[in-house]
């Protein structure tokens, strides 16, 4: 069987790492000046909040070489220390990202080939590629991740995009762009209820059977690995990477995290951990107040998204509705206030639990927070979701989670208490790397020329393709690849009437079916690289379509 | 000695313990109704006591103390009705994918919250038979649902003592869905033989494969390589050993005869055919052969395979012995079996109780359940639904659906918004025009066929 | 237990002796029509009371005489004793005749291909052979509205009989052009879109509507004027309905679109009628205060929204109704429009009552299609479109003994009839000895 490389060991890699990538011995000179000039710096005065509801005040903080040094009063500071003076300042450990997607990109999907049949398709057409790391798929310079490091994020753990088997997550730091900055690689195996569309699996019913199949499968596979290896005179193992990927999961070293959208699904993975007896983190956890004692009831860990449903639908509906339309808003309201309550509920009922950022948009993310402590969240378990929850869940407690002596220097330095609404992130130092953020970053150029990959929830499942907008002398083209409707692989067409304006992107693209061009009008808005709007199919409907631009390279 | 069978004992309580809560289980007594018993004629003047969701006693003037009471003077009573085809309740309906996807379970993708549950139980409908579609030669296992409306757990609809059914489907829909769809076989009628052929038969081999392992394993000093696991044909080699009833959605009657051969050859007999619009034309080979067949009232001319169809479908296979139950296949039909099966008086005049058995004890046989519901008779389960005239009248509303004994239904207490479940974001709901059925292709035309046409059209 | 395949089988074998030499078997029935007495029914004449032991005189295809005493002379006499006399009824808006096989395009005729094509005539495309419609009015519907459907203007729809060898024998006298009302509503479950842009989409339609209604309007002001225009078939047919020739048929349901709708006919002088109106029951009163008939149905269809109470679509007629309205009950359907008359008894079970919901089958559709004095009730001197009951043809236990249609009687057959016939004994049977 295959080496799994478990967190224990990568937490004794990385203090090695630390060791020598800062030592003094190899530094060289920077003609660019850009180099900082030391690597110890103390943060005084400051009300440091060491882990939720432990502050102090008046106190100084020392880091050296990347670690928390000490922390504390009266402090002896060594000659090299930078001074950080933060009277009225208030310190936070650095939060932690239970599951991030900042900087992930989804790898090109495999071509379907002239033959392709779609009950048996190849793993990787399927959908399944739990082989995968998701450091193949990651740029460290992505501004995702400088924007969720100014509100606080030092660490994440990253999720491989694709489909019912994603592939391995790994936890990085937030630090020098220098760094690789990986503290873990293969930390769980990630798994959705999406299915492949036209392809099998391609409904949920699918993807519960056929994950069953390969999880059962797997065992058999490490069974006659073992059997192989004891005796002569067998049939060989055949080598089977998916298998293969599935032993440390099997073993119990990784979890699966299974993303959920739902309450209905988190009884669907809660059943299939019942079955086959994997540890499991569930992401993107909805509607607990529903699985609250199913939840309880489980050795789960619970990852929770710092996304909320917006207020859009009822804000702005005027009283003089009708009792029948009024008596309609109020269940929405209702619901509405419900999903605020979520975090709360879990507090309530005694669960731990960690936030991710996936799925939700840095900029709301402490207007967020404040909404769901003023629906029944404490603070202080917010501060833990966001820190010491998530380093346990992602079993890095030992070495970053508090601020204490040993951790790494991982920490937030903001104007106000962290949740109050006037708080202002004034720096941020992850892995001993300061940021500061008294200079308002300007926003790059939004163009929307270059290539987006998109994806698309439809009745049988998702589809994708990209688009590539160039602009012209008269106005923009483009074109756009989605998955042919004949059933094998991708087709591409021009797009028209492409429009761009008040962040709202439009266009229109005709699809050959049966002999008929069908119309697909698409639009949406765009925020930054990242565009969320619908598809729409003449008197079919209209699905949600989401996409994101490619870096121009 | 004793203490042993102390263990035993113990360990048999906790084994026959299901593994989730236990339902709720009710207490009624309904009075001086008029009793449509199915099995037992009507019943002038009676009384029905359910207690711990069982039917304890039919007769006149019972009493109960602390069981709640409802005057049924001058109303009708009869058994919940029973739907052996439905789509309502279900997330996904369709793994259109292969030709043969017996691995996947409707169990999975039960959603409690679908509202087409209550409005069943406002037409009486206390048990649905949730399938997969009809996208392949062999679909997925089906579940029964008792519609225990409320709950936010999908395992409390299942009804844990059901048969265990899977759909099978014949001729335009699998031909197209993987022959004209995808390039696969089966393109002809000829090709969905042969897929199911080659499935029974692979099972066969499989079922060795392990058979041998297994016996192997008992040899001393033998280390026997597992066979591959296959979930799939592990559910055929089950129908082969008689565990599961097929149900097939089937229209003509050359491919409907197929089958019925196909599965003589294997030995097979529990089979029911579903729509079965051609079934009149085999109704001796039906009667002889088969568990039966489920059939819509009246539907027809929908597309080319139910072009040849009559609506005294019901009546023709009736007189000819065939049990028969009328099904409703979608979320608008389920709301009115009662006045569907009414229908079947209109063509081919069949008597009251021929044809309230269309929808109650027929059913239950072909779900083989019909030991539990499908009639009021002491000792089954307390699945009930009281209506203000005759069930047969146009005019008939349902007032009250128990089931267990429990009221999931009543026409004067109930809210008018009966969601579980609504949106945190859209105050503009849909508005559904043609009805949004749950079909038997959901999810399947949208991609393979009708791109381009009308998504609301029939695809049954 | 089949009285009427006996009566077959009797007409059968006695003109058997006459085809002996024939090189097939069998007497095909053809609608004939003559003279004929319906005797001792009980009629339910819709406008004029119930008649006990009653009698009906049908000749030269008419309503020659109605009452307790009427003469047979020579008539041919059909005793209707214990069975009941009804008028016709109507759907207010069917697809039968424009389809035969649902899924099969090339069997499709009702959606024509373009946004604005009021030109595109139903009645022609109307099949009179198709094996529907005999399986249609065996049920005592006699009379539909064949409606196209598709674009925003899909077509113009035609009332026909369902008896007749050209759409010409079969057109019953009205036409009306079809309007799809710009829908606010969210078109299903799947339809994703936020609810900004389910408005804006909504106003962009309701703003092309009006586009185009301005030019149907100034083309009929110019042609009035005699102005000679270019060819321009569709704002023809549009400007028939400017100036009041056509009436207008708005297909509206969502009750905000019903609202839009009553105030986009408000200062239009034309002749509208609300068809669809699912969503009716929510605006009642002011669909009454509008004045406006509506044509509304299935009643046998699932609630508009996942919120409404369970019952919605049943109730909706008959509160419309109360409200004032002159309603209409339509099937939507096509091969199985004979459900008419289930539809209308669930609308009477739930709360429109037995009587009214008669009416919106029968004389309320002849009055709103404009042919109350030919149909709509039986009464001396309107057609002879009407059928025998041996009860109340809501109720599916009843059976329809005879059907008449423009005086025709119609073969009581089709072909599920046939199949019963063929394969109720089926020989061979299970075995081929």
């Amino acid at each position: 069987m295959n080496i799994n490389p478990n967190i224990k060991l990568f937490g004794s890699l990385l203090i090695l790492v630390l060791c020598t990538s800062l030592s003094p011995l190899i530094a060289q000179s920077d003609p660019t000046g850009e180099k900082r000039v030391t690597g110890t710096y103390a943060i005084t005065n400051a009300t440091i909040t060491t882990a939720p509801g432990k502050s102090m005040a008046g106190a100084t903080i020392l880091i050296k070489d990347g670690l928390i040094h000490a922390v504390g009063t009266n402090l002896s500071l060594p000659a090299e220390t930078q001074l950080i003076k933060a009277d009225s300042l208030f310190i936070y450990p650095g939060f932690i990202d239970g599951a991030s997607n900042s900087g992930i990109t989804k790898p090109n999907d495999p071509q379907k080939g002239e033959n392709f049949n779609p009950s048996d398709p190849s793993d990787e057409l399927a959908g399944i590629t739990p082989w995968r790391q998701v450091m193949d798929h990651f740029d460290p310079k992505s501004n995702q991740i400088a924007d969720w490091r100014k509100t606080g994020f030092t660490i994440a753990q990253l999720i491989p995009d694709g489909g019912m088997l994603t592939g391995k997550s790994a936890i990085v730091v937030f630090g020098n762009s220098k760094s690789s900055n990986v503290l873990a690689q293969n930390t769980g195996l990630y798994a959705k209820f999406r299915g492949s569309r036209g392809t099998y699996p391609a409904t949920t019913l699918g993807v519960m059977a056929k994950f069953r199949d390969l999880y059962k499968n797997a065992e058999l596979s490490a069974q006659h690995a073992r059997i192989f290896a004891s005796a002569a005179g067998l049939t060989r193992p055949e080598i089977n990477k998916t298998y293969e990927a599935f032993y440390p999961v099997l073993d119990k070293n990784i979890p699966i995290l299974f993303e959920v959208a739902d309450d209905l699904e988190i009884r669907r993975a809660l059943s299939l951990q019942k079955e086959l007896g994997f540890r499991m983190v569930l992401v993107g956890v909805t509607d607990v107040d529903r699985v609250i004692d199913e939840i309880k009831g489980s050795d789960t860990k619970i990852l929770l998204s710092l996304n909320l449903p917006d207020d859009k639908a009822f804000k702005d509906k005027k009283d003089n509705e009708s009792e029948d339309i009024k008596s309609r808003l109020d269940r929405v309201k209702a619901a509405h206030q419900n999903a605020l309550k979520q975090a709360g509920i879990l507090e309530k009922a005694g669960v731990k639990f960690g936030f991710i950022t996936l799925g939700a948009k840095s900029g709301d993310m402490m207007k967020n927070i404040r909404l769901m402590v003023a629906n029944g969240l404490s603070e202080d378990a917010a501060l833990a979701a966001l820190t010491i929850n998530n380093a346990e869940i992602l079993n890095i407690q030992k070495f970053t989670g508090t601020l204490e002596k040993g951790k790494l220097a991982n920490l937030i330095i903001s104007t106000k208490p962290i949740f109050a609404e006037e708080a202002e992130v004034k720096y941020v130092m992850a892995d001993g790397y300061l940021f500061d953020y008294d200079l308002k970053a300007k926003n790059k150029g939004n163009g929307i020329e270059g290539v987006w990959e998109y994806t698309s929830e439809t009745p049988a499942g998702s589809s994708g393709g990209t688009i590539e907008i160039k602009k012209g002398d008269a106005g923009y083209t483009g074109t756009i690849t989605y998955d042919d409707p004949a059933g094998t692989g991708k087709a591409s067409t021009g797009m028209n009437s492409i429009t761009y304006s008040d962040n709202t992107l439009s266009f229109n693209f005709e699809v050959p079916v049966e002999g008929n061009l069908l119309k697909v009008n698409v639009t949406g808005e765009i925020k930054g690289g990242s565009f969320e709007g619908n598809l729409s199919i003449a008197e079919y409907g209209s699905f949600p379509m989401k996409a994101n631009k490619k870096p121009n390279l | 000695m004793k203490k042993f069978t102390s263990i035993i004992a113990a360990l048999l309580v906790l084994g026959s313990m299901p593994s989730m809560a236990q339902t709720q289980k009710g207490s009624i007594l309904i009075k001086n109704a008029t009793v449509i018993t199915i099995t037992n004629g009507t019943l002038e003047d009676t009384d029905v006591l359910v207690e711990n969701g069982i039917i304890k006693k039919v007769g006149k003037n019972l009493s109960a103390s602390n069981v709640q009471t409802i005057d049924a003077t001058g109303k009708f009573l009869m058994p919940g009705i029973i739907d052996a085809h439905s789509h309502v309740g279900l997330d996904a309906v369709n793994e259109a994918t292969s030709p043969i996807t017996s691995e996947v379970k409707m169990e999975d993708v039960v959603n409690p919250y679908d509202v087409g549950i209550y409005r069943a139980l406002a037409g009486g409908v206390t048990i649905s038979h949730a399938m997969h579609g009809s996208a392949n030669a062999i679909g997925g296992q089906n579940i029964t649902l008792k519609h225990r409306f409320g709950t936010s757990n999908p395992q409390d609809l299942f009804m844990q003592d059901a048969a265990r059914t899977i759909k099978f489907a014949l001729g335009e829909n699998p031909t197209r869905v993987h022959g004209r769809g995808n390039n696969n076989q089966p393109r002809t009628r000829m090709g969905v033989e042969a897929v199911i052929r080659n499935g029974f038969n692979e099972a066969i081999q499989y079922k060795k494969t392990w058979e041998d392992y297994n016996a192997a394993l008992k040899k001393k000093g033998a280390t026997p390589i597992p066979p591959k696991f296959d979930t799939r044909l592990q559910t055929l080699v089950d129908i082969l050993d008689g565990k599961i009833i097929i149900h097939c959605h089937s229209y003509r009657a050359d491919e409907i005869y197929m089958l019925i051969n196909v599965c003589r050859e294997f030995n097979i007999t529990n089979i029911v055919f579903s729509h079965v619009n051609e079934g009149f034309k085999v109704a001796p080979e039906l009667a002889e052969y088969t568990m039966g067949a489920s059939i819509f009232a009246d539907w027809w001319a929908y597309k080319f395979e139910v072009y040849y169809s009559t609506a005294y479908n019901a009546a023709i296979l009736t007189k000819n012995g065939v049990v028969t139950s009328i099904n409703s296949d979608s979320g608008e039909l389920i709301r009115h079996l009662y006045h569907e099966a009414g229908k079947a008086q209109r063509y081919g005049e069949l008597t009251d109780d021929q044809t309230l058995a269309l929808i109650t004890i027929n059913p239950a046989k072909q779900l083989g359940i019909a030991d539990k519901v499908g009639s009021i008779e002491e000792g089954k389960q307390g699945d009930l639904v009281i209506f203000n005239e005759h069930p047969l009248s146009v005019y008939a509303i349902p007032q009250m659906t128990f089931v267990d004994g429990v009221k999931y239904f009543d026409i004067n207490t109930d809210a008018n918004d009966m969601r579980i479940k609504v949106s945190a974001t859209d105050a503009v709901e849909p508005i559904f025009l043609k009805e949004h059925d749950e079909r038997c292709m959901h999810g399947v035309d949208f991609f393979f066929t009708n791109f381009g046409r009308n998504l609301f059209e029939h695809s049954h | 237990m089949m009285k009427f395949r006996a009566i077959l089988y009797t007409v059968a074998l006695a003109l058997s002796p006459i085809l002996a030499q024939a090189q097939f078997d069998g007497e095909f029935i053809k609608p004939r029509n003559g003279r004929f007495l319906l005797q001792n029914a009980t009629i339910v004449t819709v406008t004029k009371g119930t008649i006990q032991n009653g009698s009906v005189l049908i000749a030269n295809g008419r309503i020659e005489a109605v009452g307790t005493n009427v003469a047979a002379g020579d008539a041919e006499v059909i005793d209707c004793s214990g069975q009941f006399i009804y008028p016709g009824m109507f759907d207010g808006g069917s697809q039968l005749g424009l389809v035969e096989v649902g899924s099969l395009a090339e069997t499709q005729d009702y959606a024509e291909i373009g946004q604005v094509t009021p030109n595109m005539q139903a009645l022609v495309a109307v099949n009179p052979n198709s094996i529907a419609i005999p399986v249609t009015r065996v049920s005592g519907v006699t009379t539909i509205l064949a409606t196209p459907s598709g674009g925003m203007f899909p077509g113009t729809a035609a009332l026909i009989n369902l008896n007749g060898y050209t759409p010409d024998q079969m057109y019953a006298g009205f036409k009306g052009v079809i309007l799809n009302f710009p829908s606010s509503a969210r078109r299903s479950t799947w339809d994703r879109r936020s609810d900004e842009d389910v408005k804006k989409d909504a106003e962009k339609a309701q703003k092309n509507l009006n586009d185009i209604w301005e030019r149907a309007t100034t083309y009929h002001q110019l042609v009035s004027a005699k102005a000679a225009l270019p060819y321009y078939p569709e704002m023809e047919q549009l400007a028939k309905v400017v100036s009041g020739e056509l009436p207008l048929l708005v297909e509206v349901n969502a009750a905000s679109d019903i609202e839009l709708a009553i105030k986009w006919l408000e200062n239009k002088e034309i002749k509208a009628i609300l068809t669809g109106v699912a969503e009716g029951w929510r605006v009642a009163d002011k669909i009454a205060a509008a004045n406006l008939p509506v044509i509304t149905g299935p009643m046998l269809a699932i609630p508009t929204r996942q919120s409404d109470r369970f019952d919605a679509s049943y109730t909706n007629p008959g509160k419309m109704a109360k409200a004032g309205v002159k309603v209409v009950i339509r099937s939507n359907d096509s091969e199985n429009t004979r459900n008419l008359p289930f539809n209308a008894g669930f609308a009477a079970a739930y709360g429109m009552g037995k009587e009214e919901a008669l009416k919106a089958v029968t004389i309320n559709s002849a009055e709103v299609f404009g042919v109350a004095d030919r149909l709509g009730s039986i009464e001396v001197g309107k057609d002879a479109t009407l059928f025998v009951s041996t009860g109340d043809p809501f109720e599916t236990r009843s059976q329809i003994r005879h059907v008449f249609i423009d005086g025709f009687r119609v073969p009581m057959s089709n072909r599920h009839i046939r199949f019963y016939q063929e394969f109720l004994e089926r020989s061979p049977g299970l075995e081929k000895n």
